[in-house]
């Protein structure tokens, strides 16, 4: 059993190796998270579902935000606008927001022993794919109730993929950095802060058809690329779409390549976590 | 390589001394243009190992001498600044106390932990897991969380999880030194055994003694260099007779 620790590219048995780290560290995540809770995974329904509820009080009644009509017009109800929404922004800002902590999480450990730390962000990002998948059932299931359903449905789960390589790419970064200066933490959960507003979200897109609004802000919210994730999954999940090819493509293009450069970053620098003190 | 060997190769290690770094954006925003006074701390210079397959090497010398560090380089932990380290087989290595552990996973989750560190499925564990509750003697407590061992069961499970591991090279730190003497022998019961068996140990010690019983070839490091490297009878006696001239004291990194 040959255990190259040079970085070699991957082979069999070190990808075994990893498998069963992620495992762990996805398992460790999981229980971690509602431990100690009575209701447990509970909570992480209440937690997107508040959410719908208050903004959807908030931008939907207070401010009479409408939501755009549907194919059938079945599940017109800006709820459900923002739950399609918000349940890809998540996946991005959980993956981006969580790796920084589970490197830190376990830079202890790393320093006492030799193992691929990036497993630990693989395996928490991981736990976050099937939180993303519970939260994806219950929309899915509120449009069946709904009898708003096509296949196009499956582009959901496209758009949450791409968003969370997306999220990885950045959270590979990121977390090195964390580790380095705890700044970026605070500095990341500003920028997704203000990222937040630049997706329309809360939003409808045609709001930023305004004269008043610059081009260049206009530009910005259609084309960053958690704005065309969301794109992607309204289209599939709520107007019943096929999405747009060039959605599609930029979407793909901005998952693999910003998970390949973080990927490469990180395998690059994550010998040095064990000297961080 | 063969399996079981390490190969150490002009490798040198360099540490930043902690006062000279910022640690936080703003500081070393302020640091850049200004002429950096970074202290840079060779720990290792130059040192060139070649353990062969199956046999029982041992790391000498004062405190702070670069020994603890040689055998993280060994286990993977860090990347030597220059040169090269290779290894080739299953390295199992019981370093520092706790070892590998994480405080708030129990005993035996920290098992289980560990064999997915070194490539070990759940099944394997599972399979030496008695032996490993057995061999520790940590009993019941193996479903406690760890950071309520004492530090002779956490030296006591990380043996046992290290050399129950079926390892090919096995690295030890002084950490032995913890446990009891009944444990400390059944500890050298062991190593031996592995030996027997074809493991390749690497043991680092300040007992001059037991390391020239144990060991056949020894190397003696100093200030990060390697003064010595051979037989352990006479490797010891260029150790005992530096120290006689009372050059180390009061050195200290370790």
């Amino acid at each position: 059993m040959a255990l190259s620790r040079t970085l070699s590219p991957t082979l069999s048995p070190s990808v075994r190796k990893s498998a069963s780290l992620i495992y762990h560290f996805a398992e460790r995540e999981s229980k971690a998270r509602y431990k100690r809770s009575i209701l447990g995974w509970f909570w992480s329904f209440m937690n997107p579902l508040t959410t719908v509820v208050v903004y959807g009080f908030v931008f939907g009644v207070v401010y009479g935000a409408k939501a755009p009509p549907t194919t059938n017009g079945n599940a017109e109800n800006f709820g459900l606008y923002l739950f399609t929404g918000l349940i890809v922004w998540s996946v991005f800002t959980g993956v981006v927001n969580g790796s920084m902590g589970w490197l830190i999480g376990v830079s202890d450990l790393r320093k006492k022993i030799y193992f691929p730390t990036e497993t630990a962000l693989l395996g928490g990002a991981a736990a976050n794919a099937v939180q993303t998948l519970l939260e994806a059932v219950v929309l899915i299931v509120i449009m069946i109730v709904l009898a708003n359903i096509s296949w196009t449905m499956i582009f959901l789960f496209v758009a949450l993929t791409q968003a969370m390589l997306f999220g990885l790419g950045i959270g590979f970064i990121v977390s090195v950095f964390n580790a380095r200066y705890r700044d970026t933490q605070y500095l990341v959960g500003i920028l997704l802060n203000v990222a937040f507003f630049m997706v329309p979200i809360v939003f409808t897109p045609d709001l930023l058809d305004n004269p008043s609004v610059p081009d260049i802000a206009r530009i910005l919210v259609e084309w960053n690329p958690p704005a065309i994730f969301v794109a992607i999954a309204r289209d599939a999940m709520y107007f019943l779409e096929t999405p747009q090819w060039n959605h599609l493509l930029a979407a793909t293009a901005w998952a693999t390549i910003t998970f390949s450069i973080g990927w490469i970053y990180f395998r690059d620098q994550s010998m040095a976590i064990s000297e961080e003190p | 390589m063969t399996v079981g060997s390490i190969r150490v190769d002009g490798v040198s290690k360099k540490f930043r001394l902690e006062r000279n770094r910022p640690s936080s954006i703003k500081e070393a925003m302020l640091r850049i243009g200004k002429k950096s006074d970074a202290d840079d701390f060779w720990v290792l210079r130059d040192i060139d190992l070649d353990i062969k397959p199956g046999s029982f090497f041992g790391l000498i010398g004062h405190n702070g001498s670069g020994k603890s560090t040689l055998l993280r380089l060994m286990a993977g932990i860090h990347r030597p600044t220059s040169g090269t380290i290779d290894s080739e087989g299953r390295l199992s290595a019981l370093l520092e106390l706790g070892s590998g552990f994480h405080p708030d996973l129990t005993g035996r989750e920290n098992v289980f932990l560990n064999g997915a560190m070194l490539g070990l499925s759940r099944k394997q564990m599972a399979a030496s897991m008695d032996q490993i509750i057995e061999f520790s003697g940590i009993g019941e407590f193996i479903d406690e969380p760890v950071k309520i061992y004492s530090s002779g069961m956490y030296v006591r499970l990380g043996f046992a999880v290290a050399v129950n591991v079926d390892p090919e090279l096995l690295l030890v730190d002084e950490v032995i030194a913890v446990g009891d003497e009944e444990f400390q022998r059944r500890c050298m019961e062991h190593m031996n055994k592995l030996r027997a068996g074809g493991t390749t140990i690497v043991l680092v010690s300040h007992n001059t003694t037991l390391m020239s019983d144990l060991c056949d070839t020894l190397g003696w490091l100093d200030h990060g260099r390697l003064m010595k490297l051979g037989d352990p009878d006479e490797v010891v006696a260029a150790y005992l007779a530096h120290v006689d001239k009372g050059d180390n004291t009061l050195t200290t990194h370790d």
